[in-house]
């Protein structure tokens, strides 16, 4: 039973891990498709298209913020729990 | 009167009884501490398991409603005709594109505003904004009036 309860945690755990590496892997992607659809509507409408990639800029930096939160909530748990 | 009298004496079978009964509730101590180590384990397998399930697929939605080719696709199309009915209205090239500029900020401030929920960050309240504002405008006149 101890065993097994053992096993599983490892198993969640890894679950977890591997779920959050994928994600965190896609992200890179989805944020690549999610500005270049971005940048395809702005030009349709007449907008240049050097000033279109300037705009979508911002996804980019809408991702590092995401990416700081969640490094910085980590980074603060960690210290949390040396203490 | 001695002290011997006022203790109880015990036949040497009630002591054995009594020697038994310690031992029971020993064990019985040891098994229910062993218990609750066990039901621990099981229920912190339990919330390991609904976690690794369910944090992915949460943090898989929060990313998927910003982050897709469709979400760019509406945004575009948002900011398209922002853009255009600027355009339309006379505006300057340059001046439109700012002002799109600014309206796609909005987003990204968003993220500010999250950032700061999650860092535990206070944010301003009405009237500390309003006291922010009058701040400011009281400082532009002083420089006016200069």
């Amino acid at each position: 039973m101890k065993i097994y309860s053992i096993l599983s945690i490892t198993g969640s755990i890894i679950r977890l891990i591997n779920s959050l590496l994928v994600l965190w892997l896609t992200l890179r992607w989805k944020v690549r498709t999610a500005r270049r659809a971005f940048e395809r509507e702005l030009i349709e409408q007449g907008m240049a298209a050097k000033d279109a990639r300037r705009l979508s800029a911002n996804y980019s930096k809408m991702k590092n913020q995401i990416m700081s939160v969640f490094k910085g909530s980590l980074r603060k748990n960690r210290a949390r729990i040396s203490f | 009167m001695r002290r011997d009298e006022q203790l109880p004496r015990f036949s040497p079978d009630s002591k054995t009884v009594i020697c038994n009964k310690l031992k029971e509730f020993k064990e019985a101590n040891e098994m229910s501490e062993e218990k609750k180590k066990k039901e621990d384990v099981e229920e912190l397998r339990e919330v390991l398991s609904v976690v690794s399930k369910e944090v992915p697929a949460l943090i898989k939605g929060m990313i998927e409603s910003v982050f897709s080719e469709e979400a760019g696709r509406n945004m575009g199309k948002a900011a398209a005709a922002f853009y255009k009915g600027l355009k339309e209205a006379g505006m300057p090239e340059q001046t439109a594109v700012k002002m799109t500029e600014n309206y796609i900020s909005v987003f990204t401030s968003l993220s500010d505003v999250m950032k700061n929920a999650v860092r535990g960050r206070k944010i301003p309240k009405g009237e500390e904004i309003g006291e922010e504002i009058s701040r400011k405008i009281k400082e532009k006149l002083a420089e006016e009036s200069q």
